[in-house]
């Protein structure tokens, strides 16, 4: 995620805030759909899609990791076929119960929030985004740590992979018994315990006083606007009129 | 008579479990000189690095720097001209990238945004990381990352930088890059170090730690040519002297 | 127990959102006012050391099955509720922003339900009145065995009460809940096993660690920290009466579980009228459906949606269809005209 972060394009170079703003107005808006709207739903991705396109981040990682992450949602989905059996659509002879109507838009909606909340990070990188929602309000205490908890993440890890991996060369790749899960943990954790004194004597080194001081180089400009501005409006619109349907509605009339 | 960069007199320090540490140690570093400090482990190393840019409080004994006493409200100052380097990178380089890392001293000194953006360059330039810039820095090599750490004490523009064992994980040839980085730095150095090799090629001088006394200051060569002195202090911690002493006498 | 946004509400995320995010507010200052220098970069690592925790295994003895730490408990141990609260966000929002675990909109709920039990809860009016100041390991076991499944049932209660107040799925509450609940009693008891071992190994290493976290809050504060609770209570218990009025049995059961008793006297009337207030408000929520489960049998179902006839339907059907082909077209017209081998900056 952090390579596609570095990369450059128009939508890395977009402000922050923007691409935050942008990503929660798509959420929200699509969540608001009630759970019977399938089509018009589907403009909906031209967000995503546009976004991946015009960043050129690499889109196998970011499908990877939906997949991953879809069980759960499409588990709880799954139930809908079964209790909501009343038919709601006849194509044909064959009738669509409600059920499979609201898995369809469960799984459609889970796959455009995810993806869209994917693309955020991908495009913006966890320490501009950190800047970004410091710049929009939210404490400065929680934000700083936020960054340390990514910076270190990959630190401690790696460490207490190494122990795992050092018990395990003994013991077997079994999941550890109580006790010495106690002490292999405990011991990462007062490891990450020094870790942390000793990051805190290398800030006072260099004049760390409680506050943190940081290079502001965000700048709101035209394109963000327009982006911010853009979207939303396209996404009253389809929020508004089904333009699937209408789409749909005009073909239908010119095949006529 | 001209103002030592470093004064330390009779400093004593014990940690609140009661360990002594420090035991009346004095020494003097002249600016521009390049210090040496080896000894064994638990010999008093890193709490004296740690005295140095007043993040331990002075118990017993003083620290001048440049001039100016060291006291917990001339501590802040004390810390823009002593600049401390420590062991592990990934202790001191806290910030998501390169840059954000080496602004994060400048900023803290309240300087103006372009002259944190000259101190940055400048420090990145300085030890050959420019165009790494952008990085995280768990995408550096253990040479980068050191290279890195240094870079981010330079930007603060520091008169002293002291040095907690640099060479630890660098391969042959980041070591060596180490080493010529060293030589070509203008500051007053205090390197504190088991690779004595390291100590012969970058300091003129070396103080001798041991059980939280100093036991030997003087010209590098004599003292670690000095078989016997090497031995006393080697045969309280083997593992660390006694291997690398042939080397180092040949 | 991540929930993901695909299965709440606007109003639902949103609602739990504002909670958490005043949440959040309320302890960062706490955390300022601490003057706790090393909290800041004390909460990050340890934040990536739960992350670490977290893909270890332990056994638990005599099953053969194994689980892992959530770590929200811990970290209430560790650094005090404030401070823990504030690290359990900080972990929901990495894991929802780089594992699409849990989703954005559905960060508010996981914030609350992973961390604010955990934290305000279990910590301070389960473990340590039980954790006592005894330096008894006993104690400290016990304490964060039962501690840990209170947290976890109250989470999982929390997903349940936030999935089937936001109806997209058609799961039952009584369905739903007795699916969470056992499967959570078994996570609790892993959590709990989980953090009493680590507790008691820091405890013999190094017990400083343990007894500096701060005790209790100063009086000032608790005021607030109560007026969150009772905030936090009413909008759970809001959104679980406003659920309940299609369901009297589960009002009946909730509110027993709520008041301890079974008569129920003047409170019924707040009920009431909170829960008029809520279908007032959901009122204007343009084209939400509220509707919980139990409403949605086959009839109603028809007659809640009377616009869907065969042909929109069909036109709509097209539409999509043809709507999500001319997206992908332009995303890969775009994706060719922005071609040539992406730039790297590093």
């Amino acid at each position: 995620m952090d390579d596609a972060a570095r990369m450059d394009s128009s939508i890395h170079r977009l402000d922050p805030r923007t691409k935050i703003i942008g990503t929660l107005a798509f959420i929200v808006t699509v969540m608001s759909f009630d759970r019977y709207t399938v089509s018009a739903l589907t403009p909906f991705v031209l967000y995503p899609l546009l976004l991946l396109a015009i960043s050129r981040i690499p889109v196998e990682p970011i499908l990877r990791k939906i997949l991953i992450a879809a069980p759960f949602a499409l588990l709880v989905g799954a139930f809908n076929p079964f209790f909501d059996r009343s038919p709601m659509l006849h194509i044909g002879s064959f009738a669509v119960s409600g059920g499979w109507i609201s898995f369809t838009t469960i799984a459609l909606r889970f796959f455009l929030t995810v993806a869209a909340a994917l693309i955020l990070i991908a495009t913006t990188g966890m320490h501009r985004l950190c800047a970004g929602l410091e710049r929009l309000g939210v404490p400065r205490a929680f934000v700083t740590q936020l960054l340390f908890l990514y910076r270190y993440l990959f630190v401690i890890s790696g460490e207490g992979s190494r122990m795992v991996r050092s018990v395990q060369l003994r013991a077997g790749p079994s999941a550890l018994p109580v006790r010495t899960y106690g002490t292999l943990v405990g011991t990462l954790l007062l490891r990450s315990f020094d870790r942390a004194e000793r990051v805190h004597q290398a800030m006072i080194a260099r004049g760390y006083d409680g506050s943190m001081r940081r290079l502001e180089s965000q700048r709101f400009g035209w394109r963000d606007g327009m982006f911010v501005c853009g979207w939303i409006l396209l996404f009253v619109a389809a929020r508004r009129w089904n333009l699937a349907e209408l789409l749909g509605n005009v073909l239908g009339r010119i095949a006529a | 008579m001209k103002t030592s960069a470093i004064d330390v007199r009779e400093l004593s320090f014990a940690y609140p479990d009661g360990t002594q540490a420090l035991r009346g140690v004095s020494f003097r570093v002249e600016p521009g000189e390049s210090v040496g400090l080896v000894g064994a482990n638990g010999a008093g190393k890193s709490t004296l690095l740690l005295h140095l840019n007043g993040y331990l409080p002075v118990q017993r004994g003083s620290i001048d720097v440049a001039g100016i006493p060291l006291t917990a409200a001339s501590a802040k100052e004390i810390r823009q001209r002593v600049g401390l380097i420590f062991q592990d990178p990934d202790d001191q380089l806290f910030m998501p990238t390169v840059e954000e890392d080496a602004a994060f001293g400048p900023l803290q000194m309240g300087l103006s945004k372009e002259e944190v953006e000259r101190r940055v360059a400048d420090a990145l330039e300085r030890v050959g990381l420019s165009d790494r810039r952008a990085r995280p820095p768990y995408r550096l090599s253990a040479g980068e990352k050191r290279a890195a750490a240094i870079a981010t004490v330079l930007a603060m523009s520091p008169e002293v930088l002291v040095m907690d064992e640099p060479s630890t994980h660098l391969d042959p040839r980041s070591r060596r890059r180490l080493i010529e980085l060293l030589r070509a730095l203008p500051q007053t150095r205090i390197i504190a170090t088991h690779d004595l090799e390291l100590v012969v090629e970058t300091c003129s001088r070396v103080l001798v730690l041991s059980g939280g006394e100093l036991v030997a200051d003087g010209p590098t060569d004599a003292l670690l040519n000095d078989e016997v002195l090497m031995l006393r202090h080697g045969l309280e911690r083997p593992h660390i002297l006694q291997h690398r002493h042939p080397h180092e006498a040949e | 127990m991540h929930m993901a946004d695909a299965l709440i509400s606007p109003a639902v995320g949103g609602t739990l959102w504002a909670v958490s995010g005043g949440l959040i507010l309320y302890c960062a200052r706490k955390v300022r006012e601490s003057a706790r220098e090393i909290l800041v970069p004390l909460m990050g690592v340890m934040g990536a050391f739960v992350f670490a925790a977290q893909m270890i295994n332990v056994a638990i003895p005599g099953t053969g099955s194994s689980g892992h730490l959530a770590g929200g408990l811990m970290l209430a141990i560790l650094l005090g509720p404030h401070a823990a609260f504030l690290v359990m966000a900080s972990i929901l929002t990495v894991q929802a922003l780089f594992f699409a675990d849990g989703g954005l909109l559905a960060l508010g709920c996981n914030i609350f339900n992973l961390g604010f039990f955990g934290a305000f809860i279990a910590y301070p009016l389960v473990y340590r009145p039980i954790a006592g100041s005894s330096t008894s390991g006993a104690h400290t076991s016990v304490a964060a065995l039962v501690a840990a499944i209170v947290a976890l049932q109250l989470g999982a209660l929390g997903v349940v009460v936030e999935t089937v107040a936001s109806g997209i799925t058609d799961l039952r509450f009584s369905t739903f809940a007795l699916l969470m609940q056992p499967i959570h009693l078994a996570i609790g008891v892993i959590e709990g096993i989980a953090t009493a071992a680590v507790v008691a190994f820091v405890r013999r290493a190094r017990p400083e660690i343990i007894v500096e976290a701060p005790v209790a809050a100063p009086r000032g504060s608790a005021t607030l920290l109560y007026g969150g609770l009772i905030l936090a209570t009413l909008v759970v218990g809001g959104v679980l009466s406003w659920f309940a009025s299609s369901h009297p049995d589960g009002l009946e059961w909730s509110i027993q579980q709520l008041t301890g008793q079974e008569e129920l006297a003047a409170p019924e009337e707040g009920i009431h009228l909170r829960l008029a207030t809520i279908q007032e408000k959901s009122a204007f929520l343009p084209d939400y459906s509220f509707k919980s489960a139990a409403e949605s049998e086959p009839e109603s179902e028809t007659e809640v949606w009377p616009a869907v006839s065969a042909g929109t339907s069909v036109s709509g059907v097209v539409g999509g269809a043809l709507t999500m082909i001319i997206a992908i077209l332009i995303g890969m017209l775009f994706r060719r005209r922005t071609a040539g081998p992406p730039v790297k900056t590093g």
